[in-house]
């Protein structure tokens, strides 16, 4: 049973179209959810969360169809959001304990699942410290806790180290490495940090004004630019650069004895030396472009009719 | 046999009712109000009022060579009168009216403590995300502010009610009054049911403490001048007063009044309690709404 199956799923706020006909199946596996601001996750996961019913398109979550049974869903998953969400005057324990009886777990259950997970999660020795008393960092540990509590088959991360220190951040991430390698849990991770998802997740997917651009391994979607290299070269640039082009190769960028290019499938780079070497130039430099998830990110999302 | 804290154990139990988190709501913000020890001063402020009360009852039915009449008129030097009688304001309905005072002052601050907390921290975020939706989180605030209402209020009229037909040695009180309880009751319940919408409904639009405590007194302090400057113009006037409104939709349960005019009075406070809440409950679910769950 895939994780997620949508199929051109649309959401509107007005005259905003916030989805625009996404379709995406998803096995179970840890996901990163990418995009810009107004790229439409947010509303992607109020319909993944039952929270809203998609204006058309359907689609299913954990097998449950979308939109008609929230509650029902959201008892299969854990939710991590954003926000502080802390409650004054509670105690962690009292906190990660009312998030279990929220989904319905018995009061008794819920305490004793509160104590375990806040100790699982490095809290044991301050989960009787009020939320007011706690760092960012702890009340982040907290919230995933509070989304563990129920024993979820999937955890919908919102920002897990938003507001983090780089030490914090680490920790975190560290965390939800352990917790994702020993449970095996799904987990659909929602942020703006790249670098988080690259770290923690198989598969990636990438809005773009309410539709997936990309979906996909990091390999798969890195396959796309694997004839992609960094050439640089001492001499004039225009005869060589014209030579490229005659010859099938897509330039991407260039500056002064700089440029990105793409090679056509099988061409091979000694072809490079053998142009230089007629145009009369030396090439200094010649490096398979290794994009990280950032450019990757930058690349296919740019807008439309933007220039390399 | 301890649990290995160091490694994730999975969860085999069954999950409930939605409901339960109504109840667990209701659970953890009475634990929020009675961990605020400032809070406690009202609280035995309103204790001290029930003892008295306690003490005065038990002191006339002691008195047990007098007559009931001669005890009742004892009672009545204290504003008390256990048997209701043609004319008289109900001794338990009385009760329930001073404490007035206590319940507005908890509520002032509560308000923020259980309402304004949730908007200002986005905790929204965190209740509306599992298994309950915005009704069951409505339902659960307007229920912790009932339940507090009714602590103050309904549960000490009723042990006053049990307490004089106790120490009166005879069921016969107890008898002869059966109505006095689904009185109290009904008169908690209209306290309750209003102040809750109320007190929840500019609660999550003012969210801070300041705001709610002048809105909550101009409320129910600066409209009780207001009433008692303007009822020479209108005895309709009298009708902004939300305290006198309820009192009088209380008594209606007793069927106790002074005259005719009174009665009719309280049929149409009783409209506009309802209006005035039917409206409250609108905006509120109108703002619980509003509130975005993932941002």
């Amino acid at each position: 049973m895939p994780l997620v199956d949508l199929h051109q799923v649309c959401h509107s706020y007005g005259h905003v179209r916030a989805l625009d006909g996404v379709t995406l199946r998803l096995e179970p596996g840890t996901i990163g959810l990418i995009g810009n601001n107004g790229a439409g996750k947010s509303t992607l996961l109020k319909i993944m969360l039952g929270l809203i019913r998609p204006e058309s398109g359907e689609g299913s979550l954990l097998g449950f169809p979308l939109g008609r049974t929230g509650r029902r869903l959201r008892r299969e998953l854990g939710y991590m959001p954003e926000a502080s969400a802390s409650v004054p005057m509670l105690k962690g324990v009292e906190y990660v304990a009312l998030s279990g009886d929220l989904y319905g777990m018995p009061h008794r259950d819920a305490l004793r699942r509160a104590h375990e997970v806040l100790g699982y999660v490095g809290l044991g020795e301050l989960r009787y410290r009020r939320l007011e008393e706690y760092s960012t960092g702890n009340l982040q540990r907290l919230k995933l806790a509070a989304a563990l509590v129920h024993d979820p088959q999937l955890l919908l991360l919102d920002e897990p180290t938003n507001g983090l220190d780089p030490a914090g951040r680490q920790a975190m991430l560290g965390l939800l490495e352990d917790l994702i390698a020993e449970t095996r849990k799904s987990v659909i991770l929602c942020t703006h940090l790249l670098g988080d998802v690259e770290r923690l997740c198989q598969h990636i997917v990438v809005l773009d004004r309410g539709t997936v651009v990309r979906s996909g391994t990091m390999e798969s979607l890195r396959s796309d630019v694997r004839n992609r290299y960094e050439l640089g070269w001492e001499g004039a640039s225009e005869p060589i650069l014209g030579a490229l082009r005659s010859a099938g190769v897509d330039v991407w960028r260039s500056t002064p004895g700089r440029a990105m290019i793409v090679v056509p499938d099988g061409w091979p780079t000694s072809e490079l030396f053998r142009l230089a070497l007629r145009e009369g130039v030396v090439i200094n430099h010649l490096k398979a472009d290794e994009e990280n998830l950032e450019r990757l990110f930058l690349r296919i999302t740019r807008p439309t009719g933007a220039s390399h | 046999m301890p649990i290995d804290i160091a490694r994730y154990h999975a969860w085999e139990g069954k999950l409930g009712a939605t409901w339960h988190g109504v109840a667990a709501m209701v659970r953890t913000g009475l634990l929020q109000v009675f961990r605020r020890k400032s809070y406690w001063v009202v609280i035995v402020m309103g204790l001290f009022q029930f003892l008295a009360f306690w003490a005065v009852i038990w002191a006339v039915t002691q008195a047990k060579e007098l007559p009931t009449d001669a005890r009742e008129a004892m009672l009545e030097i204290f504003g008390f009168t256990g048997t209701p009688r043609p004319g008289k304001e109900n001794g338990y309905t009385m009760f329930i009216e001073r404490q007035a005072v206590v319940v507005m002052i908890l509520l002032t601050f509560t308000g923020s403590l259980l309402v304004g907390s949730d908007f200002r921290n986005n905790a929204l975020a965190f209740y509306l995300s599992r298994s309950i939706d915005r009704r069951h989180y409505i339902l659960g605030k307007l229920l912790t502010i009932g339940v507090l209402v009714s602590l103050l209020t309904t549960l000490p009229a009723l042990l006053l009610f049990l307490e004089y037909g106790m120490f009166t040695s005879s069921f016969d009180y107890w008898l002869a009054n059966w109505r006095i309880p689904l009185g109290i009751v009904f008169y908690g319940m209209v306290l309750s049911v209003v102040l809750s919408i109320l007190l929840v409904c500019i609660s999550c639009y003012l969210q801070r403490m300041a705001p709610i405590a002048i809105t909550w007194a101009s409320l129910f302090v600066l409209l009780r001048p207001l009433r008692l400057l303007m009822r020479e113009t209108s005895i309709y006037w009298g009708l902004i007063d939300p305290w006198r409104d309820m009192h009088f939709v209380g008594r209606l349960a007793f069927d106790q009044f002074r005259s005719d005019d009174e009665r009719y009075f309280a049929y149409w406070a009783a409209a506009l309690l309802t209006t005035v809440c039917s409206i409250a409950l609108v905006l509120l679910v109108r703002r619980v709404r509003a509130v975005e769950i993932v941002e």
